[in-house]
């Protein structure tokens, strides 16, 4: 039984140093450093993947974007478009919509005289 | 039993260098030199010896992995100390099997170990040593992982206040009032089963 005349503190101070001696300093077994390293050269091998891997996205990403960037550029110096945006819409719907479209004409001459 | 002292450098700096340029036979010899360290702290912080191992040699792992942050020989046994401790907790953290830990079986142990401090004959001291250890790993479960290891690095391991506030980095005080609750908590526990070996 436990002796009743010390506080918990000192039985609890007792069995961290009850434990302590329960668990002493000990070495390695024969197959820790061979484990260790080949654990150091998996570890390696993964970084170096990821690090090619993510060259490879990195370089794909800006091929990309020069492509995009060629792409977008092109159209601009197209002759294709050689007018304005709102002309171009104007001639596509003269027939569809010609009061939208068309020209305003104001009559200035007065109807009374 | 006196408890162990994190002091005085095992190997030299010009090791950690050349460790650091990734020179393997140095790294090697520091392994060789703090292994022995190492899995001793780690027995006494997870007290699962089936996997001490394996945690000290996530510990070289990261160590290997990091050496080329260390900048002077001074903060090496800290921040080696650290890498440890950061082991254990994720280690701690990733079991979790402390929640099945039954306190109806830690008055049985107690008394065992109580008896044991007593100088009562042990028979089999093998099967002592087990009990106390999943005794205390029991009475740990009323802590968090945080503040197991905290607890078991100033009373079992031994280390100073000072110590701990260089492996932790934080202010002294602060570790004082996460010590002393830590230390409550596990006073509460280890009072309950105390009573309920009464009652029982």
């Amino acid at each position: 039984m436990y002796p009743t005349h010390r506080s918990n503190d000192e039985r609890l101070d007792a069995l961290f140093r009850a434990y302590r001696a329960s668990c002493p300093d000990r070495d390695a077994g024969a197959n820790f450093m061979p484990e260790l390293w080949k654990r150091i050269e998996a570890r390696q091998t993964f970084t170096f993947s990821f690090r090619r891997m993510a060259n490879a996205f990195v370089t794909a990403g800006l091929a990309l974007t020069v492509v995009l960037g060629v792409y977008m550029a092109i159209p601009q110096r197209s002759p294709a478009y050689p007018v304005s945006y709102l002309q171009a819409l104007a001639d596509n719907n003269t027939l569809e919509t010609p009061e939208i479209v068309g020209p305003v004409r104001l009559d200035l001459t007065d109807p009374g005289r | 039993m006196p408890a162990i002292k994190w002091c005085g450098m095992l190997v030299d700096f010009e090791v950690i260098k050349r460790a650091r340029a990734g020179d393997s036979p140095a790294f090697n010899e520091i392994v060789l030199a703090y292994r022995k360290r190492i899995l001793g702290t780690i027995t006494r912080l997870i007290a699962r010896q089936e996997d001490v191992e394996d945690v000290a040699q996530e510990v070289f792992l990261r160590l290997y992995f990091s050496l080329d942050q260390l900048r002077t020989a001074e903060v090496f046994e800290p921040w080696l100390y650290r890498l440890t401790v950061n082991a254990a907790y994720d280690y701690l953290r990733k079991q979790r099997r402390r929640q099945e830990y039954r306190m109806s079986d830690l008055s049985e142990q107690q008394v065992m170990m109580a008896d044991a401090a007593a100088g009562g004959k042990v028979e089999h001291e093998e099967q002592q040593q087990k009990k106390v250890r999943e005794s205390v790993d029991s009475l740990l479960g009323a802590v968090s992982e945080a503040d197991r290891i905290l607890l078991m690095l100033k009373e079992v391991e031994g280390l100073s206040l000072k110590e701990l506030e260089k492996i932790y980095k934080v202010n002294e005080n602060a570790l004082k009032v996460r010590l002393f609750r830590a230390r409550q908590r596990v006073l509460k526990a280890f009072g309950a089963s105390g009573k309920r070996e009464g009652t029982g």
